[in-house]
């Protein structure tokens, strides 16, 4: 047992676009549907973070599969061109639990351009929220077009930051052509449901 | 045989950043010292380093991993093991032997005998070479170890990996040493810089500095026996337990 035997889904995207809330609404629905998950932040730990987000999963999963990874100051690195802390902590998952099913790996926060190393993620959401732009899909970073899912969060806010929902929709769907792009809103998890419905669909009945 | 040129290319492959074996995530202690405000400027760093190198990269790492190659080149698996116990025992801090140990899983992973052997089957990463060339004398070792590696039957330090797989390759002992000290060196002072307030300039000259040091270290302690690996750097330990408890961290070490 090793990483390679287990579904991995990566979620990046800059600091504050709502990637920690989002792996707190997934947690919940993964484990409803009767899948063992384990998590992994890349975020800038404290122990009282660790602490934290291993409480918000208490009664979900163990505290053993809930894990700061330290990436050096280089969260960019952790998740593309050298993932193998990330790796080795997966592997300590799979050694301790053979039967768990998915691992969520949360990056410590990227700009634009990261993406994620196919090895570390099977499948990558790219986290981005309205706060921060309604120009960002179309700066067509790579994060933004080649992430298997592209997640605009935070949608109750664009009437505060004069962001037009509309123009985020039309320039999504030009840079993401085929590939799918969902809103969501973290805080009453609407599109939530669409997220889930496309990593199951993708990484856990594949 | 294995000619000058990709010996050489070999020793650059394993002392470059760019090799993904996680040497990003360790501080060795630094992000402590930076922590507890003990190291102001480019001095300070300076004599941290030196010090490393005298009294912890010198007589326990490079006697670590010459001991290994040798080991490797005699194909004397037990000595390996042996070296590697007493590595594993004379390091303190646990997060020192985790980097170390987790970093040589992954270089054994990446280096070790699929690799080696399927460069020598095809010969693809050196054309002009006769098949079987790319795997040096000490080549057949590296297998078994990956394996006692996987089994947990031996902890895997980096800098015996590091002697197992130059060996392989036909880096020469002394030449393994060094690139593995000035890994060593790059590696904490590429932590420092993005922990700390120094430029660019200043590293670089913090760097051109240990060279000496590095040469001086590797020099001496590359015939040592085993028997001789020893540590003193009680302050380096010290900083190494407390990051344990450190309210924020950044590295793993
Ligand atoms: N209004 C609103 N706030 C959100 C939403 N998603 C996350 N947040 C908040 O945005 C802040 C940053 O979210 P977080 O998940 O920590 O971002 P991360 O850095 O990407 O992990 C937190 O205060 C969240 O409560 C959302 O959809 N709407
Ligand atoms: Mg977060």
């Amino acid at each position: 047992m090793g990483y390679r035997d287990v579904a991995k889904v990566g979620l990046g995207g800059p600091v504050g676009s709502g990637k920690t809330a989002m792996v707190r609404r997934l947690v919940p629905e993964l484990v409803e549907r009767d899948y063992e998950v384990g998590v992994i932040a890349n975020d800038i730990m404290t122990q009282e973070d660790a602490d934290v987000f291993r409480e918000s999963f208490d009664g979900l999963i163990p505290d053993e599969l809930v894990e700061g990874v330290e990436t050096g100051a280089c969260p960019h690195t952790g998740i593309r061109e050298d993932p193998s802390m990330n790796l080795a902590t997966i592997d300590e998952f799979t050694e301790r639990h053979p039967e768990l099913d998915v691992v969520l790996i949360e990056s410590g926060g990227d700009n634009l351009a990261a993406t994620f190393n196919p090895e570390l993620a099977d499948y990558f959401l790219f986290v981005i929220s309205v706060a921060e732009g309604e120009d960002i899909p179309r700066k067509r970073g790579p994060g933004v077009t080649q992430a298997d899912l592209l997640v605009v969060n935070k949608t109750d806010l664009a009437p505060h930051v004069d962001a037009d929902l509309d123009v985020i929709d039309e320039d999504a769907a030009t840079v993401r052509g085929e590939d799918p792009f969902v809103f969501t809103n973290c805080k009453d998890g609407e599109g939530v449901d669409a997220v889930l419905e496309h990593v199951e669909r993708e990484v856990l009945f594949a | 045989m294995t000619s000058d040129s990709s010996s050489f290319l070999t020793a650059l492959r394993l002392s470059d950043s760019f090799l993904p074996v996680g040497g990003y995530t360790a501080s060795y202690g630094v992000e402590q010292y930076l922590n507890e405000d003990r190291l102001e400027d480019g001095e300070d760093l300076q004599a941290l380093l030196a010090a490393y190198l005298r009294r912890v990269v010198g007589p326990c790492e490079t006697v670590a991993l010459a001991n290994a190659h040798a080991g490797a080149a005699a194909g004397d698996i037990e000595r390996l093991f042996a070296v590697d116990e007493r590595l594993h025992a004379v390091t303190m801090p646990r997060e020192f032997r985790e980097s170390s140990t987790k970093a040589g899983a992954k270089l054994c992973e990446l280096l070790g005998p699929a690799t080696a052997t399927s460069s020598a089957a095809d010969g693809r990463e050196d054309p002009s070479a006769g098949t079987g060339s790319s795997v040096a004398d000490g080549g057949e070792l590296v297998a078994p170890f990956a394996d006692a590696i996987h089994s947990d039957a031996t902890p895997g330090h980096y800098p015996i990996v590091f002697g197992v797989v130059a060996a392989a390759r036909g880096l020469p002992q002394l030449s393994a040493c060094l690139a593995h000290a000035y890994s060593f060196v790059t590696g904490l002072l590429g932590a420092a810089q993005r922990l700390g307030r120094f430029s660019h300039t200043e590293i670089q000259s913090v760097l051109e500095s240990l060279e000496p040091v590095i040469t001086d270290v590797c020099e001496h302690h590359v015939d040592d026996d085993v028997t001789t690996m020893a540590a003193f750097a009680p302050m380096a330990e010290i900083m190494g337990m407390r990051h344990e408890r450190a309210g924020r961290r950044l590295f793993m070490s």
